[in-house]
């Protein structure tokens, strides 16, 4: 324990450390025997191990999920490889909550909740049941079910606003943020916690944590850790506010356990004595004499297994309680303490794993260094006021022996190779024995039928050419699609391949240790990987039932994903959404998406008049919202021009359908008289350029307006020449000219402040013209400055080389008509 | 024996090697906070600046009698008291000049303390100490206090220049006394590191990088061998170094590829990168707290008003930063828009306003000074100041009188 501050001795604290230590060894000395634990310790994973080696119970109860109680065996198999995770779903069918409709998008998508719990082969969890196996002890989770904590819908009463409940998507309810993150955030927002962490000086929980317990305490007795880490959580728990316990569900999780652990004996006819009970620290102090009954878990489909799991898994969870910020680090300080060795022999292995990584990387580090770092992390922790350096120590020990300046520029590398050391690569693996999920199966059923199985083999990227007119290659992308849509990562299509074409993809596919469990996720959503993709669907259209842009990419999406059904309900699910949606970028989005439905219709042989109806349908209402945008915030003009160039390259492009040019014309022309934005009326001048409703001179015309007004006025110039130049292509290949002419005005015209206010959007607008816009542009300015021969001239220059150019060739052209004068006078 | 100490330090400060020092303390004060303005004189007389172990002597000799840990060979405090020394924070009850006395110990450095913890470790290890970061994060500071602190002693110092030889490192010889007398030891000029490694001391090499490589390299035997050979006497003795001695270099990150480290250099050094201070209320606390510091120094009676201060902190941090706090991208000056820097604005701010003003500092005192701070080695900097003024200053000026001011004041100075 830190010999900076003792914990009895926390300066400030309002508390009676006597009288707390007297009311925790009471709770210690009572039975069932209590071990309180933080998740992830391999110290007390050590200490609770040989606690109950040495105590031999009869049963051991674990905070655990009780739903998941005929899953330890499976866990204990030696075929069992931890880090593996135990995976709870369910999914209200029935409707019994009452919470479809209502916490969920649409009443035909059901209420679901899901969890993940897990497990190192240093959790001390783990090494209970391991520690109960071996002196033949029954074991059982107690833990509430997380989904006896959804509570029904109750109907408003009378005036009463209807309540708002949250909507429990799966992607959202990773378990170890739900399960553990409260009891540790009461601990480390408690009165006792802050203050201890302000005086001594701790910048994070776990540099606390590993401080406090991890370092020297392996060798402590384990009756002596017990009792500190009891009274360490009791302080947390005396000094956080009743309210905010009552707050989360602490409390509900904390009647099952009393409830369960009483019940276990009862079944068994046991002694309290003969039963050792594990659950986290902050649990230890619960009230026993809590007259509330916790929830009942509602009826409903649930599914648990048990799933591999990745150290890097693991990590990424890093700030949550049940998360692990170097779950490596620990696993070596595991294996260190398991074969004898001291701290010393953890630091100097981690140092040279971090030099191992970083040599990888090609940074010159050499033994010299290592030895440094160990110095000085061990220096470092003892002028903190540790025995023994902790994880924070080394890595800082790292980066002053080894990063030779600022460790954001030059310590890149170096970082990175920290990280990989901390967080490690291990993957877990599950016994067969334990049943596969029906949508485990079908994942992998389709992998080997679709012949993916060799792609996914190999730790590398796997690049697949498709082709959707062969009968596999349909299928293989169908399948892909479905999984990119359900967030399963196993591969992703190149943007790029994918343009211009419906028929021809480019996918990137690797394995990786998240697609398991990705899988296993979206068992919530349907038994196969085609049912799960259409649920998501359903879900995603109940949510986007009121946007013509979400609807048809949702339509869209379903096409490339072979999900038919949809296809035939396309005009009754986008045309409500276009008829209802008003607003003009989500109309212009779900034009671009029908265009594309259009060809998708045509090559699967669907019925395109139906597509063209909607197409019409959403043009108009994309035309009529145009005034709209005249007043647009800056913040939307982005995405307010992207959507007006959709809309006008399906007015120019080439389609079976026809759009009425002249609308979309009517609705530009009248937004830009209406708008006070110089930016937006340029682009939409530049539009009416494009549509040849007006030309050049037109646009010219506008700038050299601004170029003899007010100061003010001209101030805004530069956002007008951007906006046109933001759209405008033919119209500057035939009005160039002008253009050139009206802006060289605006600049001879401004004064440098007004110049310095219209530089960056000038900039901004010729940064926009590419290839031979910018050559039609240069040549132009080259002429007006004077090049004569620019007919002949190839100009692919920067306008200021150009005019520079146009200097030369004027010099030259005045020396040559100087020598010829001089040549025929002397002649 | 604590008055004993305070008495050798202050006689130690007459051996400082390099007058030049004081000069790089002083402009890289940034970040730190300074010294009580009622110690003002030292036993030699009055002066414009004390060293810190002078200076702070009180702090000092207060945390030499609570000290309750070891140190290490030849410091004079534990590595947590200097860690105490450096971020403050505590009030101890000491004995000074025979009274029991209250001795609160000041913060001198305001940042990470993990940058400070880290840099009193390397100084007790076998590696020499570097600290790198911008001009005006208070490197030069920090490497004052340390030094003060660890051993009493802050003014063996080599200031490097393009200029520094070899001799400045290790020695010279008395050219006169050795064409009489020949090579001896009584002969030989020592430097900064050789008195440093003599008394187990620390020597403070400011702006290392501005020395040539060679030179640098003069560094390498005295690190590595911990010895310093005269090969010109009889016997070649070697120099050793006492325990306790280190290195502690500072150098500027903008001086990053002009004279690189040698790889057999970089080696024996720890890097301690020191950031520019992260947030602006505590940005805005230094300058406030060093500004009225100095301004107590130079006997200034001008008054600098909070939202003047604050204009001048908000004026560098956007400019430091290329950003407004609205979202307006802005061009950054090449020169370094350092905290430091900030300071010696509203010093100058405050000199103007006092000699040629009413004593009190207006953002027109703080516009007339900025262009000086702002373009020091490229005039298109002033472009980056100008571009400030019309696309943030104007706009806010609209709105506020302080922003008007010092809009209206850059305007004329940008003119001439």
């Amino acid at each position: 324990m830190s010999d900076r501050v003792e914990l009895s001795r926390v300066p400030g604290l309002p508390l009676d450390w006597s009288a707390l230590q007297a009311r925790v060894q009471q709770v210690l000395d009572a039975g069932p025997y209590w071990f309180p634990v933080r998740h992830h310790s391999p110290t007390v994973a050590l200490h609770v191990g040989a606690a109950i080696r040495a105590r031999r119970p009869r049963l051991v109860l674990i905070e655990g999920p009780s739903e998941a109680s005929h899953l330890i065996a499976h866990l204990l198999d030696r075929k069992t490889r931890p880090p593996v995770a135990i995976y709870s779903s369910y999914r209200d069918d029935a409707n019994v909550l009452g919470l479809a409709g209502v916490a969920t998008p649409s009443p035909d998508v059901p209420v679901r909740s899901s969890v993940w719990y897990p497990l190192l082969p240093y959790s001390p969890e783990l090494e209970a049941m391991l520690a109960a196996q071996e002196v033949g002890a029954e074991l059982a989770f107690i833990d509430l079910p997380h989904h006896a904590l959804m509570k029904p819908h109750r109907p408003p009463e009378n005036d009463e606003p209807e309540p708002r409940v949250e909507a429990v998507a799966p992607s959202e309810s990773a378990g170890e943020a739900t399960h553990e993150r409260g009891s540790e955030g009461h601990i480390e927002r408690s009165e006792f916690y802050q203050r201890l962490a302000a005086a001594a000086g701790f910048r994070t929980f776990d540099e606390a944590w590993d401080g406090l317990f991890e370092v020297g305490g392996q060798a402590r007795d384990t009756e002596d850790f017990r009792r500190d880490m009891a009274c360490f959580c009791a302080a947390a728990r005396a000094t956080t506010d009743p309210a905010r316990i009552a707050s989360d569900d602490t409390l509900p999780r904390e009647r099952f356990m009393l409830r369960e652990i009483r019940r276990h004996l009862s079944e068994r006819e046991l002694a309290p004595e003969q039963a050792v009970v594990v659950t986290g620290g902050f649990h230890m102090l619960l009230d026993r004499d809590d007259p509330e009954l916790p929830p009942e878990p509602p009826p409903g489909t649930l599914n648990t297994t048990i799933v591999p799991y990745s150290y890097y898994r693991v990590a990424e969870r890093s700030g949550y309680a049940a998360g692990n910020r170097a779950p490596a680090f620990y696993q070596l300080q595991w294996d260190t303490r398991q074969r004898g060795g001291d701290h010393q022999d953890l630091v100097i292995e981690h140092v040279t794993r971090v030099m191992r990584q970083g040599r990888k990387k090609g940074s010159a580090l050499s033994s010299a260094d290592a030895i440094a770092v160990t110095q000085h992390a061990s220096m470092l922790g003892r002028l903190r006021g540790r025995s023994e350096p902790v994880l924070d120590d080394i890595e800082d020990a790292l980066i002053t022996c080894c990063c030779k300046g600022d460790p954001a520029e030059v310590g890149q590398d170096l970082q990175a190779a920290m990280r990989e050391a901390a967080v490690g690569s291990r993957v877990g693996k599950v016994t067969r024995a334990v049943g596969m999920l029906p949508i485990v199966a079908d994942f992998q059923a389709q992998i080997s039928d679709l012949e993916l199985g060799e792609a996914l083999q190999r730790d590398r990227n796997f690049v697949l050419s498709l082709d959707r007119k062969q009968p596999l290659d349909a299928r293989r992308s169908a399948f892909l699609h479905r999984l990119c849509y359900l967030g399963v990562p196993l591969g992703s299509l190149d943007p790029e391949a994918v343009r211009g074409t419906i028929h021809r993809e480019t996918w990137t596919l690797r394995w990786s240790p998240s697609i398991d469990p990705a899988v296993v996720e979206r068992s919530a959503l349907g038994d196969t990987i085609e049912s799960a993709a259409a649920a998501k669907l359903e879900e995603d259209l109940a949510h986007a039932q009121l946007s013509a842009g979400a609807t048809t990419a949702r339509v869209l999406d379903a096409l490339r994903m072979e999900l038919p059904d949809f296809a035939t309900r396309l005009h009754d699910v986008c045309g409500p959404a276009i008829d209802a949606d008003p607003r003009f970028v989500s109309l212009a989005h779900g034009l671009t998406s029908l265009l594309v439905i259009d060809r998708h219709a045509a090559f699967r042989g669907l019925r395109r008049d139906v597509v063209a109806d909607l197409v019409v349908r959403c043009y108009g209402r994309a035309s009529f919202a145009i005034p709209d945008i005249a007043s647009v915030p800056p913040e939307e003009e982005r995405e307010a021009v992207d959507g007006l160039q959709a809309v006008a390259e399906a007015v120019l492009g080439e389609h079976e359908v026809a759009l009425d040019r002249d609308l979309f014309a009517a609705y530009v022309s009248s937004a830009a008289a209406q708008t006070s934005s110089m930016f937006m009326r340029g682009v939409l001048l530049g539009l009416l350029a494009e549509l040849r409703v007006i030309d050049g001179a037109v646009l010219a015309a506008e700038i050299s307006g601004l170029a003899r007004g007010a100061e003010t006025a001209m101030v805004a110039a530069g956002d007008l020449v951007r906006g046109i130049l933001e759209v405008s292509r033919a119209s500057l290949m035939l009005g160039a000219d002008a253009i050139v002419e009206a802006i060289d005005e605006l600049l001879r015209a401004s004064s440098w402040e007004i110049f310095l206010v219209m530089l960056p959007s000038l900039r901004a607008a010729f940064e926009k013209l590419r290839g031979a816009d910018l050559g039609v542009m240069c040549d132009r300015v080259a002429v007006r400055y004077g090049l004569r021969e620019v007919e002949e001239l190839d100009l692919s220059l920067t306008v200021g080389a150009a005019a520079l150019m146009a200097e030369v060739d004027q010099r030259v052209a005045q020396i040559m008509e100087g020598f010829m004068q001089g040549f025929s006078e002397g002649r | 024996m604590a008055t004993k100490k305070t008495s050798k330090s202050t006689k130690k400060s007459g051996t400082k090697a390099s007058p030049d020092a004081e000069v790089g303390t002083e402009q890289e004060a940034g970040a730190g906070a300074s010294e009580p303005a009622s110690e003002g004189a030292s036993s030699d007389g009055e002066v414009l600046r004390q060293p810190a172990e002078v200076a702070h002597a009180d702090q000092l000799e207060a945390l030499r009698q609570n000290e309750s840990d070891t140190a290490p060979a030849s410091w004079w405090l534990s590595p947590r008291s200097v860690l105490t020394y450096i971020v403050g924070g505590k009030t101890l009850t000491a004995t000074i000049r025979g009274k029991q006395t209250e001795v609160e110990i000041t913060r001198k450095f305001f940042g990470d303390d993990t940058v400070v913890e880290r840099a009193i470790v390397t100084l007790a290890s076998e590696r020499a100490l570097l600290l790198v970061g911008e001009p005006g994060t208070g490197k030069s500071w920090l490497s004052e206090h340390l030094a003060a602190a660890i051993c009493g002693n802050s003014c063996l110092t080599i200031q490097g220049t393009a200029g520094t030889t070899e001799e400045h490192i290790k020695y010279s010889w008395n050219v006169a006394r050795v064409i009489a007398e020949g090579y001896t030891l009584a002969n030989l000029v020592p430097s900064p590191t050789m008195n440093a490694m003599r008394s187990g001391a620390l020597l403070r090499f400011e702006e290392i990088t501005r020395c040539v490589p060679d030179v640098q390299d003069a560094l390498v035997s005295v690190l590595s061998d911990k010895a310093i050979a005269v090969p010109e006497l009889p016997s070649s003795p070697l120099i050793w170094a006492k325990p306790g001695f280190n290195v502690i270099a500072t150098a500027n990150s903008r001086d990053q590829g002009v004279n690189e480290l040698s790889a057999a250099l970089k080696r024996r050094f720890n890097y301690v990168h020191i950031p520019i201070i992260g947030d602006q209320r505590t940005e805005q606390s230094v300058v406030r707290q060093r500004t009225s510091e100095l301004m107590q120094r130079y006997g200034l009676q001008a008054k600098v008003a909070p939202p003047v201060l604050d204009l001048l902190t908000t004026v560098f941090r956007e400019l430091r930063q290329g950003k407004s706090k609205e979202g307006i991208g802005l061009k950054q000056p090449g020169t370094t828009m350092s905290t430091a820097e900030a300071i010696g604005c509203a010093l100058d701010a405050a000199l103007h306003a006092r000699y040629f003003g009413d004593g009190t500092v207006r953002p027109a005192d703080i516009a007339r000074n900025l262009t000086g701070s702002v373009v020091k080695e490229d005039l298109g900097d002033l472009a980056s100041l100008r571009e400030y003024a019309t696309l943030v200053g104007k706009k806010r000026g609209a709105k506020d009188p302080v922003w008007k001011e010092l809009c209206d004041a850059l305007e004329v100075a940008l003119r001439q």
